[in-house]
C-alpha cells in the first residue's frame, strides 16, 4: 500500500511508463494517424523514464506491503530498460513502415513490455517476477509475430510462445514448490528463512525449477534452442530488444531472487549448475557463431554466449559479480541495440541483406555506418577501451576473486573465438569489395538511434568507474 | 582556475569534435582556423592563469591533484581520470599550448587552400588534446593514452597528404614507419608499466614515487624499471636505436614538424624520464646508459646533419641531436637542465622549421637547399628569425640556447663524465656549422633557383609567430640564468622545478666541488668553439664553396657514410626487416601459416562444421523437439539436485 | 479412510485421467470436451482445498467460457482428424513419453522422500477462510495491489495483442 504522495514520487518511473499505456490506447482509438503521435509520444515516455530513474536512483524505498523496490540498482535496470526501449523506438519508426507493420499499437506493446521488465526488476516478491514476466513475455510473443502475413514472423512468434510459455510453466511450478515448503512468496522472507530452508530438497528442487525457467529466459544453454529461430523470424529491432531488454530483466529476476542465495552462507549451493550453464553458453555459442552466414542468426548465438558471460558473474556469486553484471547487461544492451539497429537498416524489403556477404565494402559506400559498427562489432568482442571490454573485465575479476580463476579462463578463450565472428565483419566491411549494390535505407530517426547506442558505448567505456562504483554502492 | 586545469583538455577535444565533424559543412578557412587556434589559445590562457595561482602559493603546496572521474577501480587497482598540476606539468602546459597555439595561427596561413584544411585542424586539436593528457596525467594509465595517442596523431598527420610521393615511397609509408618503430618503444614502456604495478602495486605517480623511496627494493628491480621505461622513451624521443622514423616523419606538413616532430611529442620521453627522475635515480648504471645514448644520438645525428641537403632533413637531424643533449642532461642527473632544454628547444626548433615552412612555401615545396640562396633580399623576415634561430642552436650567449646547453654540458663535466662533455662541446661544434651551413645556402650568396620560383615573403599570419618565436629564442633563457651571473637569486628556473625531483636528488651522488673559474672556462671554451663553427660554416659555403668539395672528395668514404646517414636504415633493413620480410614469407607464411595455422584453422573449421552440422541437426527448427530438449536438461539438472543432496 | 482423501482420489483420477485422453485423442472436438472434464476435475480439488472461489472461477470461466471459444474455433476452422499418438513421429513421441516419465518420477521422489516441511506456519491455518470472495478481495486491495494492478495491465496488453494479430490492414 501506498502511504504517503512520498510514496508516489518514488514510482513515478512505472506512473509514466504505465500512464503512456492508457493515454496510447485511448489516442490509438481516436487518432487517425496515431503511428506518428504514439511514436513521439513514446519517446517521451520511455525518455522521461528513463532520466528519471537515472535522477532518483538514491531514493531508496521498498513500497506496495514489501512488494516492490525502487531506487538503487533497480533504478539502474530501469535506465537499461528505458533507454534501451527508447533507441528501439527510435530505430523502428521507419523500420515497421519497411516491414509493413505501420501502426500505432506496436508502440503500446512495447511499452507494456518496458512496464513488464520493470515491475521484474523491482519485485521484492514472486508473484510480482510471475506477472512481470509474463506482461513482458506476452508483449514478446505478439512482436515476434507482428506481421500476420509473414511466414517466418509466424513461425518465431508461435515457437517464442509455446516455448516460453513451456519455461513459464516450469517457473510457476518452481514458484509453487517454493510456496508449499516456505509458505511465502515474500522474498526478504525467503532470505531469512533460507539457511533453514537449504536442508529441504524439495524446496531447492523449487529454486532449481525456477532458475531454469529463467535460463531459457536468458538465453543460455542447455535452453538457447528457440534464440536462433525467433531472432530470425522476428523484425530486426524487435529482435533486438528481446536480445537486450528481455535478457536484462531475466537477469534482474534472477539477481533479484539469487539475493537471497548470496547473502546466506550457502552462496555456492547452485554454483555448479550456473558454472555448467555459463561455460557451455560462452563456448558453444562462440563456436557456433563461427558458422553463420545470416547476421541475425549470428547476433543470436553471440547473444547466447554472452549470456555465458553474464552467468560468469551470478556463478561467482559476490558483490563484485552482481555489480560487473548490471554493468555489462547496460554495455551490452546499448552495444547490440547499435548493431541491430544497423542490420535493420541495411536490411532491404522483404528480409532482404541479412546475409553477412550483404556487408562487404560497405565502408566504401557509407563510412559512417560502418565505422559505427566497427565500434560496435570492437565492443561486443570486448577489445579496450569500449564498454564491453570493461563488462567482461569485471565479470573476469569477480571470478578470479571467488576462484573461479578457470571460469574466467574458459570466458576469455572464448573471447578470442569470438573475436573471430565479430571482426569478420569489419574486415568484410573495410576490405572487401562489394558483391551486390546494398543500399542502406534512409532513416534519420535510425540514425540518431544507432549514434545514440554508439555514445553509450563509448561513454560506458570511458567513465566504468564511476557507474561501476554507483551500482557497488547500492549493493 | 587550477582547479578547472582540465579545460586546458576539453577545449582542443571541444576543437576537434567542431573542426572533426562540421569541418566539411564549414567550407570556411578563417571559422576553421578560428575554432582550431582559438581553443588551444585559451587553453594556454588557462595554463598562464594556472601557473600564476600556483606561483602565489607556498612551495610545498604547489601540487594540485584534480581528480574527474574513477575510471578503472577494480582491486587495488585505483585508476581515475585525475590530473596533477605542478611545476613540472605546468611548465610542459605552457609549452605546448603556448608553442601550439603559435604554430596553430601559422598554420592559417600555411595551409590556406589544402582541401582538407579542416582535417589538418581537427587532428592538429586532438594532438594537442592528447599531449595535454600526457603531461597533467597523475597515474602511468593516463599517460600511456595520451602516449599512444599523439602517436596516433603524429601516425595521422605524416600520411596527411598521403596521396603525395614521399622520397622512394609514399607519406603513408613513412607514417607506418613511425607507427611501427614506435610500438618497439611503446611495449618497452608497457613492461616497465607492469614491473612498476608489479613492485609498487599501484601506478599513481604519488604513491608509486613514495613508495620507491620507502619500499626496500633492489637496484635490480629498478634498473629493470628504468631501462624499459627508457626503451619506451628512446621509441617516442627518437634516440638510438629508435631515431630512424623523425627523418621520415618530415613527410608531414611542415607546422606538423613544429609542433609535433620538434617541439612538444618528441620531448615526450624528456618528459617522462623527469616525471621518474626518482625511479632512474634510483638505477645509477641506468642513468649512465641514458646519458651515453644521450650523447651517442647527439653525435651522430649531429654528422649525419652536416652533408644533408633536404633543409627539413637537416632541422629533423639536429632535433635528434637536441634530443640527444636533453637525454644526456637527464643521465647526468640534471633533470631540470634537461627540461630547460626542452623549453628553450621547443622555441628555437619550431621557429626554425616555420622559418623552413615560410622558405618552402615561397619556393613551391622545393626542400633541396642546393636550389636555394640568395633568399635573404625576398624574405628579410624569415631570413631575420631564422638568424636568431641558428644562433640560439649555436649557443651563443645570450640566446636561450646557450643557457640551457651549457648548463647542461656543466653538469655533465661536474659529475665527473668529462669524456661525455667532450664529445658535447665537439657535438656543439658540429650544430653551429651544420646550422650556419644551412643559414648561409639558403639566404645567402647567388640564387641557385630557376626563374620560374617567384620567392617573396610569407604573409602576416605567418610571420608574426616567427618574431613571437624568436623574441621567445632571445629572452627565454634568462629565466635559467646559471647561479655564476644572476647572484643570490640561484638560477630561477632550477628552483622553480626543484621541489619535483628533491627526492631524485636526494638519491644521487654529490656533485663534486667545482670553482667557478672551472666553469667558466669550460663555458669559454664552448662559446668559442661554436663561434668558430659559424665562421668556418659562412666562409666555406660563401666564399670558398671548393673548401666543402675537396673535403668531401678527400674524405669520400665519410662522406658518403654521413650522406647515407651510416646506412643505419639499411643495416635495419638488412638486420631486421628483411630477415622478417623473408620468414614471414618462407617460415611463417609457407609453413606457418599454410601449415600451422591454416592448418589448425582448417582443423578448427572442420570441428565447427561438424558442431555445427549437429546443431544444425539439433536446430530441427521442430517446437516439440525444443520442449523435448528443454525437459532433457530439466531432468539432468533435476537428478543433480537429487544426487548433491 | 476419510471422505476428503476419498474425494481427492476421485477428481484426481478425473484429472489425470482426462488428461492423458485429451493428449491422445485423434479427434479436436472430443479433446476438448475432456479438456472440460480436466478442468471440473481440478474445480474439485480446489473446493477440496477451501478455494471456493477459485473452484467457482475455474468452472465459469475455462470451463464454460474459454472452451466455448475453444470449440468455435475448431469448428470454423474444421481440422483434419489427425492420426494416432504415436504414428505421427513415433521415435520422437517415444522419447517425449521417456523424458515424461523421469521427470514424473523425479518429482515423485523429490515429493515423499525429501524431508517433509515443518509444521504449518500461522498463514496457512488461516487459509480455511482465505478461499472465500470476501477474503480474496480484501487481499487484493490490500497486499496485493500491485500485482493485481499490474495483472490489469497484463490482461491489457494481452487483449492489444490479439487486436494486433488480427488486423485487417497488414500489408
Amino acid at each position: 500500500m501506498l502511504n504517503s504522495l512520498q510514496d508516489l514520487y518514488h514510482i513515478i518511473p512505472l506512473l509514466i511508463v504505465s500512464g503512456g499505456i492508457l493515454v496510447s490506447i485511448i489516442v490509438e482509438m481516436y487518432s487517425k494517424d496515431s503511428e506518428k503521435i504514439l511514436f513521439a509520444l513514446s519517446i517521451l515516455v520511455f525518455g522521461a523514464a528513463g532520466l528519471f530513474s537515472l535522477y532518483s536512483v538514491n531514493n531508496v524505498s521498498i513500497l506496495f506491503n514489501g512488494m516492490l523496490a525502487t531506487g538503487g540498482n533497480v533504478n539502474v535496470f530501469s535506465f537499461i530498460f528505458n533507454i534501451g526501449a527508447f533507441i528501439v523506438t527510435l530505430l523502428s519508426a521507419d523500420y515497421i513502415r519497411k516491414y509493413g507493420t505501420y501502426y500505432g499499437e506496436y508502440y503500446i506493446i512495447l511499452q507494456s513490455s518496458v512496464l513488464g521488465m520493470m515491475l521484474m526488476a523491482g519485485a521484492k516478491d514472486l508473484f510480482i517476477i510471475f506477472i512481470g514476466l509474463e506482461l513482458m513475455s506476452i508483449s514478446f510473443y505478439v512482436l515476434a509475430g507482428l506481421n500476420r502475413k509473414r511466414y517466418n514472423a509466424n513461425e518465431a512468434s508461435l515457437k517464442y510462445f509455446l516455448l516460453g510459455a513451456f519455461a513459464t510453466g516450469f517457473i510457476v511450478y518452481g514458484i509453487g514448490l517454493i510456496y508449499g515448503t516456505a509458505q511465502t512468496t515474500s522474498i526478504d522472507i525467503l532470505t531469512v528463512r533460507f539457511p533453514q530452508l537449504t536442508g529441504n530438497l524439495l524446496f531447492l528442487a523449487g529454486v532449481l525449477l525456477f532458475l531454469v525457467g529463467f535460463t531459457f529466459k536468458i538465453a543460455a544453454f542447455p535452453f538457447h534452442m528457440w534464440v536462433p529461430d525467433v531472432y530470425q523470424g522476428s523484425p530486426t529491432v524487435v529482435a533486438g530488444l528481446f536480445s537486450t531488454g528481455g535478457k536484462a530483466a531475466a537477469f534482474s529476476a534472477i539477481l533479484v531472487t539469487l539475493a537471497a542465495l548470496f547473502n546466506g552462507n550457502v552462496g555456492s549451493l547452485f554454483t555448479p549448475y550456473l558454472i555448467f550453464v555459463s561455460a557451455l553458453s560462452m563456448i558453444y555459442g562462440s563456436i557456433v557463431a563461427i558458422s553463420q552466414d545470416d547476421i541475425k542468426r549470428m547476433l543470436a548465438y553471440s547473444s547466447i554466449s554472452h549470456a555465458g558471460y553474464l552467468a560468469i558473474g551470478l556463478a561467482a556469486g559476490n558483490s563484485e559479480g552482481t555489480a560487473g553484471i548490471i554493468f555489462y547487461l547496460a554495455a551490452y544492451s546499448f552495444m547490440n541495440l547499435g548493431a541491430f539497429g544497423i542490420v535493420a537498416l541495411i536490411e532491404g524489403e522483404n528480409e532482404t541483406n541479412l546475409s553477412i556477404a550483404s556487408y562487404a565494402g560497405l565502408a566504401k559506400r557509407n563510412p559512417a555506418l560502418a565505422a559505427l559498427l566497427s565500434i560496435f562489432m570492437f565492443s561486443l568482442s570486448g577489445i579496450p577501451p569500449f564498454a564491453g571490454f570493461f563488462g567482461k573485465y569485471y565479470v573476469f575479476f569477480a571470478a578470479i576473486k571467488s576462484g573461479l580463476t578457470w571460469l574466467a579462463l574458459i570466458g576469455i578463450l572464448s573471447s578470442v573465438i569470438s573475436v573471430y565472428f565479430y571482426l569478420r565483419i569489419v574486415v568484410l566491411m573495410y576490405f572487401k569489395d562489394q558483391g551486390e549494390e546494398v543500399i542502406p535505407s534512409k532513416s534519420a530517426m535510425g540514425m540518431v538511434g544507432v549514434v545514440l547506442s554508439a555514445i553509450l558505448v563509448v561513454l560506458l567505456g570511458v567513465f566504468p568507474g564511476s557507474i561501476i562504483n554507483l551500482i557497488s554502492s547500492f549493493l | 582556475m587550477t582547479q578547472h586545469i582540465y579545460l586546458t583538455i576539453l577545449l582542443p577535444l571541444l576543437g576537434f569534435l567542431v573542426n572533426g565533424i562540421f569541418g566539411p559543412k564549414i567550407k570556411n578557412e578563417k571559422l576553421i582556423g578560428i575554432i582550431g587556434s582559438g581553443s588551444i589559445g585559451l587553453s594556454f590562457i588557462i595554463s598562464v592563469i594556472s601557473f600564476f595561482e600556483t606561483l602565489n602559493l607556498p612551495v610545498d603546496k604547489r601540487q594540485t591533484i584534480v581528480t574527474l572521474f574513477p575510471w578503472i577501480n577494480v582491486g587495488n587497482l585505483n585508476i581515475n581520470f585525475s590530473y596533477q598540476v605542478d611545476q613540472l606539468s605546468l611548465v610542459m602546459a605552457l609549452l605546448v599550448t603556448g608553442v601550439g597555439f603559435i604554430i596553430h595561427v601559422y598554420s592559417i596561413g600555411y595551409m590556406h587552400g589544402d582541401k582538407a584544411f579542416w582535417r589538418f585542424f581537427s587532428y592538429l586539436n586532438l594532438f594537442i588534446f592528447a599531449m595535454m593528457n600526457l603531461i597533467l596525467a597523475d597515474n602511468f594509465v593516463l599517460l600511456f593514452l595520451g602516449w599512444e595517442g599523439v602517436g596516433l596523431c603524429s601516425y595521422l598527420l605524416i600520411g596527411f597528404w598521403y596521396d603525395r610521393k614521399f622520397e622512394k615511397s609514399t607519406t603513408a609509408d613513412a607514417g607506418k614507419k613511425a607507427f611501427i618503430v614506435n610500438r618497439i618503444g611503446d611495449f618497452g614502456f608497457l613492461v616497465g608499466m607492469f614491473l612498476i604495478f608489479m613492485t609498487f602495486g599501484s601506478l599513481n605517480f604519488n604513491d608509486v614515487f613514495n613508495r620507491a623511496s620507502i619500499f626496500n627494493v633492489s637496484e635490480g628491480v629498478f634498473s629493470l624499471i628504468a631501462i624499459s621505461l627508457f626503451i619506451g622513451a628512446t621509441g617516442k624521443s627518437a634516440q638510438i636505436p629508435l631515431f630512424v622514423w623523425l627523418p621520415d616523419a618530415m613527410a608531414g606538413p611542415t607546422p606538423v614538424s613544429a609542433l609535433i616532430h620538434a617541439a612538444t611529442m618528441v620531448t615526450a620521453g624528456v618528459y617522462m624520464v623527469a616525471r621518474c627522475s626518482v625511479l632512474f635515480a634510483s638505477a645509477p648504471a641506468v642513468l649512465i646508459v641514458v646519458a651515453v645514448i644521450g650523447i651517442l644520438t647527439a653525435i651522430v645525428a649531429a654528422s649525419i646533419g652536416l652533408v644533408q641537403n633536404d633543409i627539413k632533413k637537416v632541422l629533423a637531424y639536429s632535433t635528434i641531436s637536441q634530443l640527444g643533449y636533453m637525454f644526456l642532461g637527464l643521465g647526468a642527473g640534471a633533470f631540470g637542465a634537461g627540461i630547460f632544454h626542452v623549453m628553450t628547444h621547443a622555441f628555437f626548433k619550431a621557429l626554425l622549421f616555420l622559418g623552413a615552412g615560410s622558405v618552402i612555401h615561397a619556393m613551391h615545396e622545393e626542400q633541396d637547399i642546393q636550389r636555394y640562396g640568395g633568399l635573404k633580399k625576398f624574405m628579410p623576415v624569415t631570413s631575420k628569425t631564422f638568424i636568431i634561430a641558428a644562433l640560439a642552436i649555436s649557443g651563443i650567449p645570450p640566446l636561450s640556447g646557450f643557457f640551457s646547453k651549457d648548463e647542461i654540458l656543466w653538469y655533465t663535466y661536474a659529475n665527473g663524465l668529462w669524456f661525455l662533455w667532450v664529445i658535447g662541446v665537439i657535438t656543439a661544434m658540429l650544430t653551429a656549422f651544420y646550422m650556419f651551413r644551412l643559414y648561409t645556402l639558403t639566404f645567402e650568396g647567388k640564387s641557385r633557383f630557376g626563374s620560374d620560383k617567384h620567392p617573396h615573403e610569407s604573409p602576416k599570419v605567418m610571420t608574426i609567430p616567427l618574431i613571437i618565436l624568436a623574441v621567445l629564442s632571445v629572452i627565454g633563457g634568462l629565466i635559467g640564468i646559471p647561479e655564476i651571473f644572476s647572484g643570490e637569486h640561484g638560477n630561477r628556473f632550477h628552483n622553480w622545478l626543484s621541489p619535483i625531483f628533491k627526492q631524485a636528488e636526494r638519491k644521487m651522488i654529490i656533485f663534486g666541488t667545482h670553482s667557478h673559474f672551472e666553469e667558466i672556462a669550460l663555458m669559454t671554451i664552448s662559446v668559442v668553439g661554436a663561434a668558430a663553427a659559424i665562421w668556418f660554416a659562412r666562409h666555406i659555403y660563401l666564399n670558398r664553396p671548393s673548401i666543402a668539395e675537396n673535403l668531401s672528395r678527400k674524405f669520400r668514404l665519410t662522406y658518403n657514410l654521413l650522406l647515407n646517414k651510416y646506412f643505419v636504415d639499411e643495416a635495419y633493413d638488412y638486420t631486421i626487416v628483411n630477415p622478417i620480410v623473408k620468414g614471414s614469407t618462407s617460415f611463417l607464411w609457407k609453413i606457418a601459416d599454410n601449415k600451422i595455422i591454416d592448418g589448425t584453422v582448417n582443423g578448427l573449421a572442420k570441428v565447427v562444421a561438424i558442431i555445427s552440422v549437429y546443431s544444425r541437426k539439433l536446430q530441427t527448427g521442430l517446437a516439440q523437439f525444443y520442449a523435448i530438449i528443454m525437459v532433457l536438461g530439466i531432468t539432468l539438472a533435476l537428478f543433480w539436485i537429487i544426487l548433491s543432496r | 479412510m476419510s471422505l476428503e482423501i476419498l474425494l481427492f482420489i476421485v477428481f484426481s483420477l478425473i484429472s489425470v485421467i482426462s488428461a492423458i485422453l485429451m493428449i491422445t485423442r485423434s479427434n479436436a472436438v472430443i479433446s476438448a470436451l475432456y479438456l472440460i472434464l480436466n478442468f471440473a476435475g481440478l474445480a474439485g480439488l480446489y473446493l477440496l482445498l477451501n478455494a471456493q472461489f477459485i473452484a467457482v472461477t475455474q468452472v465459469i470461466v475455462y470451463a464454460g467460457a474459454i472452451m466455448v471459444l475453444f470449440l468455435f474455433v475448431i469448428m470454423l476452422l474444421k481440422p483434419e482428424h489427425e492420426k494416432k499418438f504415436l504414428e505421427a513421429k513415433p521415435k520422437l513421441k517415444i522419447f517425449a513419453v521417456a523424458i515424461a516419465a523421469i521427470i514424473f518420477l523425479q518429482l515423485i521422489y523429490l515429493l515423499f522422500f525429501s524431508k517433509p516441511s515443518e509444521s504449518l506456519s500461522p498463514e496457512m491455518t488461516k487459509s480455511i477462510d482465505s478461499g472465500t470472495i470476501e477474503a480474496i478481495g480484501k487481499q487484493l486491495y490490500t497486499n496485493y495491489l500491485l500485482p493485481f494492478e499490474a495483472a490489469g495491465f497484463l490482461l491489457l496488453a494481452a487483449t492489444v495483442g490479439a487486436l494486433i494479430l488480427a488486423k485487417k490492414k497488414i500489408e
